[in-house]
């Protein structure tokens, strides 16, 4: 197992909004398009790939998110999960050996920054030009947009609990910006 | 600053796009046949009307997908969004 190192490593508990990096956990970046690598991901890791634009779709261990019609981002729900091992072993025998589609594991790649408080949206507002209105109610929404000028990944994960993903080189930058504006709300 | 509506991802704002240049532009079928004009003439020279263009545009900082846009160039408004491939709308 490697040895991960976190990119962030603080915590800000403000009293509307609070902010911590999630680490480690796996991500894999999944790219396919014919319907066989579709359903050959479905009976692999038991739960399909979410086809609809903008949805993601769980079940108790991995989440995933759609990301663009031909690609999606899976992560482990939990920390230091042991079995998504498998998974990603599973995956590389059924999707890249039969050259169905493209498996890359980018848990290094992106920082998984938690969001939760009730002015989680009030923060956005300060630095993303994406319309919130509707995604804000919809469990298991997800989008990506610019924050801070920043690419970042959105997931609605419950009520006032969201998933940012962000790529790791600007993840200090976007957290000091969020801890910022967040001290300001 | 305008919306766009992406055909993979749906209403976003512009500043999340790239221009890529005018659409439908066919790369000749035996450059090596083509005269320096010739060639120069498909490589570099592009249209630059007032009214309505046929554009590339690339949800760079959403889905990441190149699609086509029909748009009127002296006022902004977006007659036509569709995706690679697609025949383009009479507008």
């Amino acid at each position: 197992m490697l040895n991960f190192q976190t990119a962030i490593n603080d915590q800000k508990n403000f009293s509307e909004i609070k902010l911590n990096e999630i680490s480690p956990i796996r991500k894999l970046i999944l790219r396919g398009k014919s319907r066989e690598f579709l359903s050959a991901v479905g009976k692999t890791i038991n739960i399909l790939l979410p086809t609809e634009p903008n949805t993601s779709s769980s079940n108790g261990e991995i989440t995933i998110i759609w990301l663009s019609p031909d690609e999606w981002i899976i992560f482990s729900n939990s920390i230091d999960n042991q079995d998504f091992n498998q998974i990603e072993e599973k995956l590389v025998q059924n999707i890249c050996k039969t050259k169905l589609g493209a498996v890359i594991d980018v848990t290094d790649q992106f920082v998984m920054i938690n969001l939760t408080g009730n002015k989680i949206f009030d923060l956005f507002q300060k630095g993303s030009p994406f319309n919130f209105n509707e995604f804000r109610n919809k469990k298991g929404a997800t989008t990506q947009t610019l924050l801070a000028k920043i690419d970042v990944i959105i997931q609605n994960k419950d009520q006032n609990d969201i998933n940012v993903f962000v790529r790791r080189s600007f993840s200090r930058h976007l957290y000091s910006w969020m801890s910022d504006s967040a001290s300001r709300l | 600053m305008f919306v766009i509506s992406c055909p993979y991802c749906g209403e976003r704002e512009q500043s999340e796009f790239k221009a890529g240049g005018e659409a439908h532009i066919e790369r000749p079928k035996q450059p090596t046949e083509l005269s320096d004009d010739e060639w120069a003439e498909y490589l570099f020279m592009r249209k630059n009307i007032k009214g309505i263009q046929y554009e590339r545009w690339n949800h760079a900082h959403g889905c990441r997908k190149w699609f086509n846009m029909v748009r009127d160039t002296s006022n902004d408004e977006i007659k036509a969004v569709y995706k690679m491939g697609e025949k383009p709308p009479s507008v």
